[in-house]
């Protein structure tokens, strides 16, 4: 005898059935989707003197990675402030997707195992749409390990580079709520975040803090903002990191988020 | 026939009386056992990070979806028999057929306790600690980098038993009853998963309670019982099945094979020096090295580590990498088992994946992982390292 959730799940699976089948047939997926798009900038600043970036402990492969100058980067502050590797996305559940996005992105996500550090740091994978791969540009063997919460783990040697096809890809399968860390089971310093999403809109601040989610839907949309020193990134005005916003199409500008150095310190 | 008035006070008053003793005994808790319920999973959270209506919701969406240690349940779609849960589940006793029930109980808890936390009465004092089934994760299996285990790995597993630890074979049970624990350590390992998520759904984000049942049936269950049929389905995709061993039936060949294997193993795109050490004694440079139950509980600097340490029920373990003279393989020694450990790794530890699967290429081919497995069997029968 189904379960009430059973014959929920069985009536939500039937109208997706339906769904894919009158795309199958060639009605328009986005029948109710926003005609207009906005756009959403800002820039994100470090409210205080920038701190001195720690140089890490490397006592692995000595002779490849000792000649790197790699630091500490869970905190990175700009010359006038901005901070980059801050996530900021769309937490609302169901999100009209413009259409122009699919084409405009690349179709793979690329992490790069390069003079011993993940390059880049932070990354963002739209995970229907888009493939997730690692490549080794190193002369030493190289590690990618990561859990995401319900979804497949992955541990996977990668070899020595260069002369060698030693990409791998993989596939997520699953949205998840915060980012995941990325670790290298060899070189214990080595360290990287990937939010796979099943919506296009995530934007991760750059080195002068500033970021962009391009195309979002118009109307009242709720956004989240993280950062792996912090977690949530909590403002006087954003709860737990939250926020909702009514877009509008255009350029939707939150200006400058400045933000309290006490929330980074650990 | 209706009774008079007069009697029916009287019996009204006696039956007052019988159900006030009844209620008097309860109270006091003489011959009454506490209803049997599964611990919230709260490793590696401060309690107090989870308010009393939060753990409530997340209590009655669990029970709601999984029942109770006593009367296990599971949402529709959850390829589970709930006859061989039965059995494996509640107090430990007979039916009137006279076949056993309470299996989970007579055999399992000691170690691997009520929800499957790995922290039973017995598990502080084992090394490795019993496994907790909650995040899903089991470490022997025939399945791809990342993959569940199938059915199959833990009917192995169960069998042999886990060689160099407490956890014994099982072979001697009737197939009924083994099926029955493997059912039952399945639903646990989802109902831990689904309890994770629903941590971070209510805890950490703060959704509204109850929270939104279909919201946790998609986002949670769904995904983790599709991640457990996935091998099942595809496994001419998801398992590995060790293909035909080379022949080493002259000793010259089986020579070469070892010397073929032991240049692999020293090679550094293998990395198996990293943990094993150049003599494969379980001695390389990597000392510091936790499996994924341990991980959690390690901070950056020892005194985070003490800190940790009482968010958790057991403390921080360390991972020894095997010592292959001693001859002794948790997963299995045959060469079969071995080259399972090397091409698909070991779930849930450090040790990686070195074998091809879809989409990765891996530092070994098939045919090398043979030579490396005949390598390894060569320290295990007390062969001097060739120099």
């Amino acid at each position: 005898m189904p379960s009430r959730i059973g014959r929920r799940r069985f009536l939500e699976r039937s109208v997706a059935s339906l769904g894919a089948m009158a795309a199958a047939w060639g009605v328009p997926a986005v029948l109710r989707a926003s005609a207009a798009w906005g756009d959403l900038v800002g820039r994100f600043v470090y409210d205080g003197k920038a701190p001195e970036r720690k140089k890490l402990k490397v006592d692995k492969d000595v002779d490849c990675c000792g000649k790197f100058d790699i630091r500490d980067e869970s905190l990175m502050v700009g010359p006038d402030g901005g901070l980059a590797n801050v996530f900021l996305y769309v937490r609302s559940r169901k999100v009209s997707i413009c259409p122009e996005l699919e084409a405009s992105l690349p179709k793979q996500v690329k992490l790069d195992n390069r003079d011993c550090i993940f390059v880049p740091h932070c990354l963002s994978i739209w995970y229907p749409k888009q493939e997730f791969y690692t490549v080794n540009s190193d002369p030493i063997a190289q590690n990618i390990d990561f859990r995401p919460l319900g979804d497949l783990p992955a541990n996977i040697i990668l070899s020595p580079a260069p002369g060698k096809n030693v990409d791998a890809t993989w596939k997520f399968n699953k949205s998840q709520l915060v980012p995941v860390p990325i670790a290298c089971n060899y070189h214990p310093w080595e360290s990287a975040f990937i939010l796979p999403r099943d919506n296009p809109y995530v934007a991760i601040s750059a080195a002068d803090g500033t970021f962009r989610i391009s195309k979002l839907p118009v109307g009242k949309i709720e956004f989240q903002a993280w950062h792996e020193r912090s977690g949530y990134l909590e403002t006087p005005q954003w709860l737990r990191g939250r926020f909702e916003m009514d877009i509008r199409a255009g350029v939707n500008d939150l200006g400058t988020i400045k933000l309290a150095p006490d929330r980074f310190e650990r | 026939m209706a009774l008079g008035s007069p009697f029916r006070s009287a019996l009204r008053v006696a039956l007052a009386v019988v159900l006030l003793a009844m209620g008097l005994v309860a109270a006091s808790g003489c011959g009454r056992t506490p209803p049997i319920e599964f611990p919230l999973n709260l490793e590696g959270r401060e309690p107090a990070s989870v308010s009393p209506k939060q753990a409530a919701a997340i209590r009655q969406a669990l029970t709601e979806l999984f029942g109770t240690p006593n009367e296990p349940r599971v949402p529709d779609g959850v390829p589970l028999d709930l006859k061989r849960l039965a059995m494996a589940a509640g107090a430990v006793g007979g039916d009137a057929q006279g076949r056993q029930r309470g299996l989970y109980r007579r055999h399992c808890v000691t170690c691997h306790g009520i929800a499957g936390d790995g922290a039973g009465p017995a598990a502080a004092v084992l090394d490795p600690y019993p496994r907790d089934y909650r995040r899903g994760i089991f470490k022997y299996t025939s399945t791809r980098s990342g993959a569940k285990p199938i059915r199959k790995d833990l009917q192995r597993t169960l069998y042999r038993g886990v060689p160099g630890t407490a956890m014994p074979s099982f072979a001697h049970l009737p197939s009924e009853q083994a099926e029955a624990l493997i059912d039952y350590v399945i639903y646990l390992a989802i109902r831990g998963e689904t309890e994770l998520y629903l941590l971070q759904l209510v805890v950490d984000e703060q959704s509204y309670l109850p929270p939104d049942m279909d919201r946790v049936m998609e986002e949670g269950v769904l995904p983790v019982v599709e991640s457990w049929l996935l091998p099942e389905r595809n496994q001419q995709e998801w398992v590995v099945t060790p293909p035909p061993r080379p022949e080493v039936d002259r000793p010259e060949v089986l020579a070469a094979s070892i010397a073929k294997g032991r240049e692999l193993y020293l090679a550094k795109d293998s990395q198996c020096v990293k943990c094993h050490g150049p003599e494969g004694d379980g001695n390389g440079e990597e000392k510091e090295l936790y499996d994924d139950w341990n991980k959690p509980k390690k901070g950056v600097t020892p005194e985070q580590t003490a800190a940790l340490a009482r968010l958790f029920k057991l403390p921080l373990q360390r991972l020894r990498p095997r010592d292959f003279r001693k001859g002794v393989f948790q997963g299995g020694s045959g060469p079969a088992d071995l080259y399972l450990r090397i091409c698909v790794g070991i779930k849930g530890t450090p040790m990686p994946a070195a074998g091809p699967a879809p989409g990765v290429p891996g530092p070994l081919k098939p045919d090398e992982i043979w030579h490396v497995v005949d390598y390894v069997r060569s320290l295990a029968a007390g062969a001097p390292t060739p120099q």
